[in-house]
């Protein structure tokens, strides 16, 4: 295999990609001290590759695990009976600020909550894979690897027409197949909160790919208990299903925060009539939190009656005191965080405080026990990447996208992220970090 | 039982013209075994078309949105409720009881809160309801009715430290102590004679009923109390909520008035 990958045609075509994804405005946005920047996603040529049977094995355990992370919100806006049953404590569910209480009740079409989920993986040194979180609102990423094999494509065709790899341009079709499976009748649209969001790009290119309206607030409008786009005549046109790229918060304004400029008044209230579909439902923080996390293998033997196909990272929860005694006194080995915080922010290692920090962090920690999972460090396989004209090994994980619609569907590639600190285990993209494609050999 | 009449007046003047605006009203009296709301009328100016729902709460929701340009903005909402049918209500639905078992936005105690529930926690008796009026009683003696010391986004630690607030602050405060003793409570909006304005308690589970408490006026909900929204807190069943494109200052006046029109006690 690493032969074969040096010998890559596209290899030579680096910097070419590269021109390509910045002409084609691939970038992702982050604030920094309040200030807006646009930033190019660093691609590496080097694809991470799957073999087919690995692959397999992923989708299955990828699979399982959506259908469970569905089931188990279903069950939390209805009937709560994992809880009732004694599996998940209620105060994980209760006073977990992804729960929303506004949602009871509700049932979305076809009772399917997260249609796009981006789960991330990472392989370990021990050659087994481990989950490590699930993002189950609006997860960014698939844009990356398909415009990238695109434009690989096009570099160097003699790459493709020599290595037997699945064709991960049919997720526009996927998609669409998820939208239309839920829409309730009228137009598709993905819901952007406008240029300066962090995954513009994706929305733009995602919206043309699947043939879908590019809308953003103000060109939605609730009447009569219909969702209709404003078109450009002024008509009004019904809308059936809303990819909506804008967290629960920001959505409706008249059923969420009041401040929010970029929703849709009453949107909810449609949705709640069963009158429009939203990609994903609301309320899904509740299966996301990274405190939950811990009980989604609990979940599958609970609601599929199956053992889980993929392991989670070995996870305690300060809340029991059994764990609270184990993190306690393997402290500098663990890696802490925050349940609420995301993209790479709220996470310590134990070994890298100082005394006093450390002192400060238990105190905290026995005040809030419920606020952080301690997981132990997963020692990752590293990926090659180019540097200059250097290959150096870099910590990668990958975020495979699941799709729900009849049943799960996990896309045969995938988000590779590496981090370009080569003493870093963090690879999200707003900590700097660059992407490459993921390879999924057909045969 | 009492048979009670009510009309529940809104109007906000806007400095500037309002193009348009989204409203959602949750004013209308819940028909429960308590209480039997009769013929409810509701009247919109501008007079607009408007949906209808129920919310997570199970609240009834009329809500709309007004293109028609104005500078006040008004409704009423008139009818007719038998109230004090029944002491207490089933709690049908069992499984929201955990949502209103934990601490949730303005309800939250904090520390200031925390330390008044730990010096009266002591002297409780046994019983989820004795506990509920005990706290009731305590409050009504250690916190001050006092009207425009807070506001609707006043939290129970806030009005607490301050020591002074209205029917919501009492209401937000109950709620957290009795979170505190593993209690489902809830907020409750609705009417009461004499008061003029939309009023607040609390209601408590105890073995799968309801009872409700007036924290402000310390006494068990009788048949003078119309309730029209719960949640977990004021933000649940705001009885008005909008937004305007316009409007500049705005000024917002309301009247309710609740009187008796015919009943006997039972």
């Amino acid at each position: 295999m690493e032969e074969r990958i040096q010998q890559l045609d596209l290899l030579q075509h680096t910097d070419t990609v590269n021109e390509l994804l910045a002409r084609y405005g691939v970038k992702f946005g982050i604030y920094k001290n309040n200030v807006f920047k646009e930033q190019l996603f660093p691609f590496d040529a080097i694809p991470r590759i799957i073999e087919h049977e690995e692959f397999l094995f992923l989708e299955r355990g990828l699979e399982q695990r959506v259908m469970a992370l569905n089931l188990f919100i279903k069950d939390i806006y209805s009937k709560k009976q994992i809880v009732k049953d004694g599996i998940v404590p209620e105060d994980f569910i209760f006073a977990s600020s992804g729960y929303m209480a506004e949602c009871e009740g509700a049932m979305p079409p076809k009772g399917i909550y997260a249609h796009i989920s981006g789960i991330d993986l990472v392989k370990g040194k021990d050659g087994n894979w481990y989950i490590l979180e699930d993002n189950l609102r609006v997860p960014s990423g698939a844009s990356y690897p398909m415009i990238a094999r695109e434009l690989c494509r096009r570099s160097s065709p003699d790459t493709f027409h020599d290595n037997h790899l699945e064709d991960n341009r049919n997720y526009a079709g996927l998609l669409r197949h998820t939208m239309d499976y839920v829409n309730t009748g009228g137009h598709t649209v993905i819901l952007t909160p406008g240029r300066y969001n962090a995954a513009y790009f994706e929305h733009s290119y995602l919206a043309e790919k699947t043939g879908a309206h590019l809308v953003n607030g103000s060109e939605l409008r609730v009447k009569n208990d219909r969702l209709y786009y404003v078109s450009m005549d002024g008509s009004l046109e019904p809308v059936g299903a809303v990819y909506r790229r804008i967290s629960d918060d920001y959505l409706d304004p008249m059923n969420f925060r009041a401040d929010s400029l970029i929703g849709i008044p009453h949107i909810y209230d449609v949705f709640r009539k069963g009158n429009v579909a939203l990609l994903n439902a609301p309320g899904n923080g509740v299966a996301d939190d990274k405190g939950i996390y811990y009980f989604v293998p609990k979940m599958i033997r609970y609601y599929l009656d199956e053992e889980p196909v993929l392991s989670n990272a070995p996870t305690y929860l300060p809340f029991y005191e059994e764990d609270m005694r184990y993190v306690l006194e393997h402290f500098d080995r663990l890696v802490l965080k925050d349940v609420a915080e995301a993209g790479g922010y709220g996470v310590v290692f134990g070994n890298t405080m100082s005394k006093e920090q450390k002192e400060d962090f238990i105190a905290l920690l026995k005040r809030e026990p419920r606020r952080f999972i301690a997981q132990e460090v997963i020692d990752f396989q590293d990926l090659d990447i180019m540097d200059d004209f250097f290959v150096v090994p870099r910590k990668a994980d990958l975020r495979a996208f699941v799709l729900m619609a009849e049943e799960p569907l996990v896309w045969k590639s995938g988000l590779t992220r590496f981090s370009r600190n080569p003493d870093s285990f963090i690879v999200n993209s707003s900590q700097g970090g660059g992407f490459k494609d993921t390879w999924v050999l057909s045969q | 039982m009492k048979k009670l009449t009510f009309d529940y007046y809104m109007q906000i003047d806007y400095s500037e013209t309002v193009s348009s605006c989204h409203f959602t009203i949750k004013c209308l009296p819940k028909d429960t075994v308590r209480q039997r709301a009769g013929k409810v009328r509701v009247q919109l100016s501008p007079d607009v078309p408007y949906s209808t729902g129920t919310d997570a709460f199970g609240n009834g929701q009329i809500y709309g949105w007004d293109d028609v340009e104005h500078t006040t903005f008004s409704f009423r909402i008139t009818g007719d409720v038998y109230t004090g049918l029944d002491h207490r209500e089933e709690a049908a639905d069992e499984d929201m009881l955990a949502v209103f078992r934990h601490p949730h936005g303005l309800n939250r105690a904090g520390e200031a809160l925390i330390a008044y529930h730990e010096k009266l926690a002591g002297d409780l008796p046994g019983d989820a309801y004795e506990k509920a009026l005990f706290l009731t009683h305590r409050l009504h003696e250690d916190f001050v009715y006092e009207k425009g010391c807070t506001n609707v986004d006043t939290t129970a630690e806030q009005a607490w430290v301050q020591g002074r607030g209205v029917c919501q602050d009492y209401a937000h405060i109950l709620i957290a102590l009795l979170h505190r003793e593993g209690i489902p409570a809830r907020y409750v909006t609705g009417m009461i004679p004499g008061e003029g304005a939309s009023h607040a308690w609390v209601e408590i589970e105890k073995e799968g009923f309801w009872y409700g408490i007036d924290p402000t006026n310390d006494t068990p909900v009788g048949d003078d109390h119309i309730k029209l929204g719960v949640g977990r807190d004021a933000a649940d069943c705001l009885i008005n909520r909008g937004i305007m494109h316009g409007g500049g200052r705005q000024s917002q006046v309301v009247r309710v008035s609740v009187e008796e029109i015919e009943g006997r006690r039972t």
